[in-house]
């Protein structure tokens, strides 16, 4: 089930809470006025109950009765103020005496005598008190419906938490009124965002939002910072690289077409298939190194950061094996001097592998014929040195640049090898430096603090 | 037609060169920037093919100074950028058209023959004198209404004459025209290729001036 939203739990949250309260406040309410109700009319009940306990019953009779009835018949047409409290007096062998009006009629002679108890007296709840009189002649029975007990109760706890009732009302409303107020913003930075295209990456505007959201907004405004940076480098990388992939394309094509065009002369179409060939392999070297360097640079390998320990001397000796036939082939001789710690000790021999080729590749491939390649891995760094190759310091500048190729650059290249190279070291924290050296043109990686 | 071709990319380069010359044109191929500038110097050519992205002296630098010395030869430019400002950059620095990376062969020779025909002052792509009709990118030639063949040399030696019609062209140009620096010329070429063409097209077609050379006259 999806998440009710925030403001709509809070008001739920706050609402409960503030029910609870009321409840709970309300129960004691209650009983608090329902023993102050019981208390005064027990007290009450019981100074009567005494005063009548005290009075001289002797005199009285039948007459008294009639009179005394009609006398309250009398008042009670006229003005009331009903308390619902009776008597009655009893001779203490249970004759009935005196009574008080109706109310008293019924009350039985006899019960609990000296403190309060419930009796039930046609058909109502009573709380009735009886107390022998001093003289022990006459039973006094004072007692008052419990109903009307109730009522007084109700009427007191409704005048009192009226006020509470309202004030849990505006209390809500006003909850209500300010989350509303609150969440807006965030409600229309939310529909902002939702509006938004997928290529709008200007920053979130700040104003208005609650400083409590500010922190998540400027973390998405840096996201969508450095999301913009990544991007630029995407289309900067793709721009290149369509750029690069351009000029083998037309090589194809033209070979091609000059193959076409020369249906009667066998000697040109040999030629231009052999030359079409050879473009293409380049054209797979290319698309190789673009696909190598567009995975490293978008960090799209998960396996890049592996943490594996490296055989430095095992990779160099595939490597050198691998080049062995196309070194020989320009008589050129190979030294090692692997007698130190590398620069990096674990990662990914993939990509580690990948470095040093591209680093040898170089090599070989700029090397004038009988030339002397030195691959040295020691003292945190490895190096790969080319004899008789120099480059001008204007060029070493620019060595590494994406796609740069010297001027005059007779030898086919991606010119990605170097940036290739560079971008492996870095997530090992290393970097690669150009250096013309008594061995002739060094790359060196080492650690990035070095 | 004589073409300089500067492409630094030796299978583009290759395939230019080869294709052109099948297509008729005699191509001189530098795949350095300051050669290029040189050549152009110091040969006569129709028309110059110039890659922009050349890794020794840029394209246009070498296009401003020709434009600079004075040079009106047309120049057709190849750009791998995609983008419009190197295009604009381009035109601006002198360039009579351009080509953007990959492009046809065919492309080519249609641009050039558009170019050398603008240069020669003609608006037709046909070109007719007398009883000849000579389409420059078909490379066919038609006599009374009827195609006749020529060989390749020959059709250049034609086409050439037709282009500078009422001018006497000496035996020294039409070899430079004709031929580019890697032919091996004999030395009586232009006379035997002056006599297929009038055995071919007519005796009166092409006028001899002795010791200076030949015209066609209107």
């Amino acid at each position: 089930m999806q998440k009710l939203n925030l403001r709509f739990r809070l008001i739920i949250f706050f609402g409960l809470i503030s029910l609870t309260v009321f409840t709970v406040a309300g129960l004691l309410s209650w009983q608090e006025c329902r023993e102050k109700v019981d208390e005064f009319f027990d007290t009450y009940q019981l100074a009567l109950a005494r005063q009548l306990s005290t009075a001289d019953w002797t005199h009285v009779v039948p007459e008294s009765q009639e009179i005394t009835d009609q006398l309250i018949e009398d008042v009670s047409n006229a003005e009331s103020e009903e308390d619902s409290i009776g008597f009655a007096i009893f001779s203490n062998a249970g004759e009935r005496i005196f009574h008080d009006g109706e109310k008293g009629k019924d009350f039985p002679p006899f019960g609990r005598t000296g403190s309060f108890g419930t009796e039930r007296i046609d058909d109502d709840d009573w709380r009735v008190i009886r107390l022998m009189s001093t003289d022990r002649q006459y039973i006094v029975a004072v007692g008052q419906e419990l109903d009307f007990r109730t009522e007084i109760v109700e009427d007191m706890f409704e005048e009192f938490m009226t006020p509470w009732g309202i004030g849990l009302f505006v209390l809500l409303a006003a909850i209500i009124v300010m989350l509303t107020k609150e969440f807006a913003s965030l409600n229309r930075l939310a529909a902002q965002l939702k509006t938004r295209s997928a290529d709008d990456l200007s920053p979130i505007d700040e104003t208005n939002i609650p400083a409590e959201v500010t922190p998540l907004t400027g973390e998405v405004n840096q996201l969508f910072a450095r999301i913009e940076e990544m991007l630029k480098r995407e289309r900067d990388f793709i721009a290149d690289a369509a750029h690069e992939l351009r000029s083998p394309l037309t090589a194809l094509k033209v070979q091609l077409e000059v193959a076409q065009m020369s249906a009667n002369d066998p000697q040109t179409i040999r030629e231009s298939l052999q030359k079409l060939e050879h473009g293409i392999d380049r054209s797979t070297r290319l698309v190789e190194q673009l696909l190598a360097f567009s995975r490293i640079e978008s960090n799209l390998t998960p396996d890049l950061h592996d943490e594996e320990s490296l055989d430095w001397t095992q990779i160099v000796a595939r490597i050198k094996d691998e080049y062995a036939p196309g070194a020989a082939a320009k008589q050129i001789t190979f030294i090692e001097r692997l007698s130190g710690p590398p620069p990096f000790q674990k990662g990914n021999p993939v990509w580690a592998d990948l470095m040093l080729r591209n680093l040898v590749d170089n090599a070989v491939k700029y090397s004038p014929c009988g030339a002397v390649i030195t691959i040295t891995i020691e003292d945190e760094k490895i190096s790969v040195c080319n004899s008789d190759v120099s480059v001008s310091p204007e060029q070493l500048t620019h060595l590494g640049q994406r796609f740069y190729r010297p001027a005059g650059q007779k030898i086919e290249g991606s010119g990605l090898g170097l940036s290739i190279i560079a971008k492996i070291a870095s997530i090992y924290h290393c970097r690669a430096d150009c250096t013309n050296t008594s061995d002739g043109f060094c790359v060196t990686i080492l650690p990035q603090t070095n | 037609m004589r073409i300089l071709l500067i492409e630094d990319d030796s299978l583009i380069g290759d395939g230019i060169k080869n294709g052109l010359e099948k297509l008729g044109f005699s191509v001189d191929w530098f795949s350095d920037g300051d050669d290029g500038h040189e050549a152009l110097l110091q040969a006569d050519y129709d028309a110059v093919v110039l890659d922009l992205g050349l890794p020794g002296r840029d394209g246009l630098s070498i296009l401003t100074n020709w434009r600079a010395r004075g040079c009106k030869v047309p120049v057709l430019i190849l750009t791998a950028r995609g983008d419009v400002d190197e295009r604009i950059a381009g035109l601006n620095s002198g360039a009579d058209d351009y080509l953007g990376k990959p492009f046809a062969l065919k492309e080519v020779q249609a641009r050039l023959n558009a170019l050398i025909r603008r240069s020669s002052g003609l608006s037709t792509p046909e070109i007719k004198y007398r009883e000849i009709t000579f389409n420059p990118q078909n490379r066919k030639t038609f006599f009374n209404g009827k195609e006749v063949t020529l060989s390749p040399k020959e059709t250049a030696l034609l086409e050439l004459l037709l282009l500078n019609r009422n001018k006497v062209l000496s035996k020294e140009s039409i070899e430079s025209k004709i031929y580019s620096w890697d032919d091996d010329v004999s030395s009586n070429a232009v006379e035997v290729h002056i006599h297929h063409l009038r055995k071919k097209l007519g005796k009166d077609i092409v006028k001899t001036i002795n010791k200076i050379g030949y015209i066609m006259e209107d």
